[in-house]
């Protein structure tokens, strides 16, 4: 029992001490989680199917992004405009190379179960099949090493916190990412397209017997949701590198805060994913990386058990 | 000229290019990150013999095999061709079928086939192959087919179940670092009750919190449970002797009163061994099947608030098959432990539980007929491929192949091969994922 | 005699939607009680909170077996409710499509022994003498509805009276005190009506079921039906005998309508 306490004090001391610098890696990492649970959360909400292939968007969107920068920055090292434009052509690489795949994915994998009207397991296994497929076809084709991205900044301390750094990632991060997600906010809730999602999401018979194009609409769904989960991908490999299995854990873990936002809910996904970041953040302190991947797990069973509509409710409720 | 028609025929030929160009890629040589047009150049412009006739480059070969395969389906399904064919088919068939003792003319034929196998196998590789990759993976695919088939639950961990299993062997022999159960150790005979108990009981660990949910939520909760079996393996290196593997775990044994019998690196005592077990499973689940408990499953499967007003407890038999499920892959897990006398987590991955669905889902989920002939023909399919690889394949590859298998399978027959008797109406939603509360 | 069903001032909440507000009725044993109102006036509310499908946030349901203590309904699952002693059918008539009409019934028969799954394995002589049971009460079952000729006709083939047909069949297969069906006869024509009146009358005569009844056809109700509650909007507006509601300015008002006096769909 000592041990335990003083295992649990010398981890409370080192979370206090590094707090800022936690915080600011959870946040990070969260809105990248958050990015990609837009995709799952989008897709569940005009289809009430989770896209269990998405994890391999997000790793095509990286792949995109390591082959364009490698290709456009070679062993130079970008500075200043240069630097700027490059990352701007690094995410829209990654996010058209995913809203390819993700367009795709829907054209081939799951429309023709939509227009047959097949149970949602049909679904979920034909969705498995396609994120197989993509994966290992990834690996034969790109290698079972991973790789890092050429960079187009020198990653460097900008300013730092209450002591914790604030480095140039974490910036890039932070302003891309938030860019795109109020973009998105405002596309889905203030423009005709969003109308539509919002209105297939609600009740799609009532949608198309209002004139809305029913199959355009979920496909332009899966557009931005793949834009979002390619580009986050390339925003993580930025740091992380590229690996042909990369999608899975931060696809498993976005999901899980998809669920924890509210399924369907796009602000939930945003807030689902910064909570998870954080906390994950903070748990690090405490057990070893590999037993992060069990706390993102744990959270989603708990909430699944206890809160399945999520922190801010699933936005399209069953009618009693 | 038809303006409309030339953009269709367009439109089909030039998905039929893509598709085909991605055959070619999916079977070509292999790429890397550096160089990624290596892949994808070479599959397509390698030379390639037509047959032996005349050497072209692969995207040509390949493009005229999918206009080919195209032209065929095209024709086959435009004429009579289809009804026709079928019709005598299934007549020819009924009037054999029909015949008394058909049935049992037929299972003593498989029987004696499958008594005969290991003397008429003799290479050393399918040999070894026909216990550990075959006989164990139909064990496997029947366990999933309980869960999958009868139950309609998607349980994408189910190789946790098979790890317990295997693991517990391990503990009971005294192979893990962990003192063994018995205070010393036994043969894997012994661990049998063991490891089917442990899996069960995490079968019923898993599944009473998870049940629950719905469809697509208890998939990825399996999913984890799965992923976190497997991490505990690797990482309570104390307990399970972590990445590096177990002891070696003795072959198995059989010694009650005067019979005396040891199993050991001969692959076809194992065989016998396994392939009895396969068949006791095969009547306890074909029994299972057509008792209260397995229309109990189908009516949770069709209509779960239908079953639930009758009295049926949804909740108790989902655990129930999860649990079933669990011991026939704990089972297989006892097998694998003492016939390779060695284990790692590398084993128990989730490509392993997605391998076994696909078995189910190609067979026919929720035919017993059905899965253990789609076990063979996949399992089989793919010892060939590891046995004498075509150019440029990579074992590793498979997975592939599975994954765009899954995916045909659904959208052109879901039933699967051999669709049970008691079809779950995959081709329309009928099924109690729709229609459950939440 | 105590009733067989009481329900005290049951509210039942969506969100913000009020389903069924402050509802109160009982059922006679031996009664044949129908429930009738406009659409979206919580009929169908009513029905799940009887047989455990929504938890009303207030109030209290007590069902009171012929034997044994008396139960409270809210909060129990419904497959517990149903050992008790409640059938339902349900609106859309919920068949289990992949099975014969002879196996349908047999679920129902069957579902209220014990888990046995160890029988079902070893198939001991306990067993077969169940299913020798099941498969004889199936049978008796079948043919009291009328249904023996389809027996092992696909259930999805069936018509739609043949269906509400089944689905009493499957409910009566669980030997319950009361049967609540919901609208049995939508979707069937005159005739089938016909056939559906005599069966219910039937099940209460021969088989002591109780019958609380949901239905919008008017006719069918008032012949049928010995007394009748009104909801509208989530309450009870009306309680009486079918003369009684007939002439009740508020129903006639709500509902009825002042040209169906008389009583049409």
């Amino acid at each position: 029992m000592h041990g335990f306490l003083s295992y649990l004090n010398a981890h409370f001391h080192a979370l206090r001490l590094e707090f800022w610098g936690l915080l600011i890696g959870g946040i990070g990492s969260g809105i990248i989680y958050a990015m990609v649970a837009i995709g799952y959360t989008m897709v569940y909400g005009v289809l009430r199917l989770i896209n269990f292939a998405h994890s391999e968007i997000f790793m095509t969107g990286a792949f995109a992004g390591y082959f364009t920068l490698n290709y456009l920055i070679g062993s130079s090292s970008p500075t200043g405009i240069t630097s700027i434009l490059l990352i701007v052509v690094g995410i829209i690489a990654g996010g058209l190379t995913g809203s390819f795949f993700a367009v795709t994915l829907e054209r081939v994998a799951y429309r023709p179960l939509r227009k047959r009207k097949a149970p949602k397991i049909a679904y979920l296994i034909s969705a498995i099949g396609a994120s197989y497929f993509l994966l290992n076809l990834a690996a034969k084709e790109f290698g079972r090493i991973g790789r890092g991205i050429a960079q187009p900044y020198s990653n460097h301390t900008v300013f730092t916190i209450f002591g914790a750094n604030v480095e140039m990632y974490n910036i890039i991060i932070f302003l891309a990412a938030g860019m795109m997600l109020i973009i998105v906010d405002r596309l889905v809730n203030k423009t005709k397209l969003g109308r539509s999602i919002r209105s297939v999401a609600q009740d799609s018979e009532t949608a198309s017997l209002m004139g809305v194009d029913i199959d355009k609409t979920i496909a332009m769904t899966f557009v931005i949701g793949g834009f979002l989960g390619g580009a986050a991908g390339f925003l993580y490999a930025l740091n992380i590198g590229v690996l042909y299995s990369m999608g899975f854990t931060p696809a498993l873990k976005a999901f899980t805060a998809a669920v924890l936002g509210g399924i369907g809910n796009l602000r939930g996904a945003v807030i689902g994913g910064l909570i998870l970041g954080v906390t994950e953040s903070f748990t690090v302190v405490f057990f070893s990386g590999a037993y992060t991947d069990v706390v993102a797990f744990a959270i989603l069973v708990l909430v699944l058990m206890f809160r399945p509509t999520g922190i801010l409710g699933e936005l399209i409720g069953r009618s009693a | 000229m038809n303006f409309p028609f030339i953009k269709k025929l367009s439109i089909k030929a030039i998905t039929i290019l893509i598709l085909s160009e991605l055959a070619a890629v999916v079977t070509g040589p292999p790429g890397n990150a550096d160089t990624p047009w290596i892949g994808f150049h070479d599959s397509i412009t390698q030379k390639t013999s037509f047959f032996g006739l005349f050497v072209t480059g692969r995207w040509a070969l390949f493009y005229a095999l999918g206009i080919l395969s195209y032209l065929i389906v095209y024709f086959f399904n435009h004429n009579d061709f289809k009804n026709s064919a079928s019709d005598s088919l299934r007549s020819s068939y009924r009037s054999v079928a029909g015949k008394k003792y058909f049935r049992l003319i037929a299972m003593f034929a498989i029987g004696v086939v499958v008594v005969l196998l290991p003397t008429i196998i003799t290479d050393p590789f399918w040999r070894e192959a026909m216990v550990s990759q075959i006989a164990v993976f139909i064990l496997l695919a029947l366990g999933l087919n309980v869960v999958v088939g009868f139950a309609g639950l998607l349980d994408l961990g189910f190789v946790a179940f098979y790890a317990v299993g295997a693991y517990a062997t391990a503990w009971c022999t005294g192979a893990l670092p962990v003192p063994p159960l018995f205070g010393s150790h036994v043969n894997p005979f012994f661990a049998i009750p063991v490891a089917i108990i442990l899996a069960m009981v995490a079968g019923v660990i898993l599944g009473i919190p998870t049940l629950r949910l719905r469809g697509d939520y208890l998939a990825i909760v399996t999913l984890g449970f799965g992923e976190i079996i497997t991490l505990f393996a690797n990482n309570l290196t104390g307990v399970t002797g972590g990445a590096q593997g177990t002891k070696q775990v003795p072959h198995f044994s059989f010694h009650v009163g005067p019979l005396k019998y040891i199993w050991g690196l001969d692959p076809a005592p194992y065989y016998y061994l396994v392939i009895g077990f396969v068949f006791l499973f095969i009547f306890i689940f074909y029994s299972l099947e057509h008792s209260r408990v397995g229309r109990a499953w189908t009516a949770i499967r069709e209509d779960e608030v239908a079953a639930e007003s009758l009295g049926i407890n949804p909740l108790k038999y989902k655990v129930m098959a999860f649990a079933i499920g669990a011991a026939s892959a704990g089972f297989a897990g006892v097998m694998t432990a003492a016939q390779s006398n060695f284990l790692t987590p590398a084993t128990f991955t989730l490509s392993l539980s997605i391998n076994i669905l696909v078995l189910v889902i190609f067979g026919g989920m929720g035919s017993i007929f059905g899965v253990v002939f789609g076990a063979i023909v996949i399992q089989t399919i793919t010892m060939y491929l590891i046995h004498t690889p075509p150019a440029g394949y990579q074992p590793q590859d498979l997975y592939i192949y599975l994954g765009a298998l899954l995916v045909i399978m659904m959208i052109f027959r879901p039933a699967g091969l051999f669709p049970a008797r008691r079809r779950q109406r995959l081709d329309v939603s009928t099924s109690s994922f729709e229609n459950s509360n939440d | 005699m105590t009733n067989l069903f009481e329900v005290s001032n049951i509210t039942l909440r969506f969100g913000g939607v009020v389903s069924l507000s402050d509802v109160s009725l009982y059922q006679k044993r031996g009664e044949i009680l129908a429930v009738i109102g406009p659409n979206g006036a919580g009929k169908t509310s009513l029905f799940n909170s009887l047989t455990g499908v929504y938890k009303p946030q207030e109030g209290s349901i007590t069902f009171n077996p012929k034997e044994g203590e008396p139960i409270s309904i809210i909060g129990k699952k419904p497959h517990v409710i149903s050992h008790t002693g409640v059938a339902r059918t349900f609106q859309a008539s919920r068949m289990f499509n992949a099975l014969t009409t002879f196996e349908n019934v047999k679920i129902g028969a069957e579902s209220h022994k014990g888990l046995g799954a160890i029988g079902s394995i070893l198939r001991g002589p306990a067993t077969r003498k169940d299913e020798k049971y099941s498969d004889a009460r199936t049978w008796d079952l079948l043919d009291f509805v009328g249904l023996r000729a389809k027996a092992n006709y696909i259930a999805s083939s069936l018509s739609y009276g043949e269906r509400r047909r089944l689905e009493i069949a499957r409910g009566l297969a669980t030997n319950p005190e009361v049967l609540l069906l919901d609208e049995p006869a939508a979707g069937t024509n005159p005739s089938e009506k016909l056939e559906l009146t005599d069966l219910i009358r039937k099940v209460r005569d021969e088989m002591e079921v109780s019958i609380l009844l949901i239905e919008h056809d008017m006719k069918l109700v008032m012949s049928l039906a010995e007394r009748l509650y009104v909801l509208n909007f989530g309450s009870v507006i009306a309680e009486g005998t079918p003369d009684e509601i007939r002439a009740n300015q508020n129903v006639v008002d709500a509902y009825l309508g002042t040209t169906s006096v008389e009583g049409s769909h």
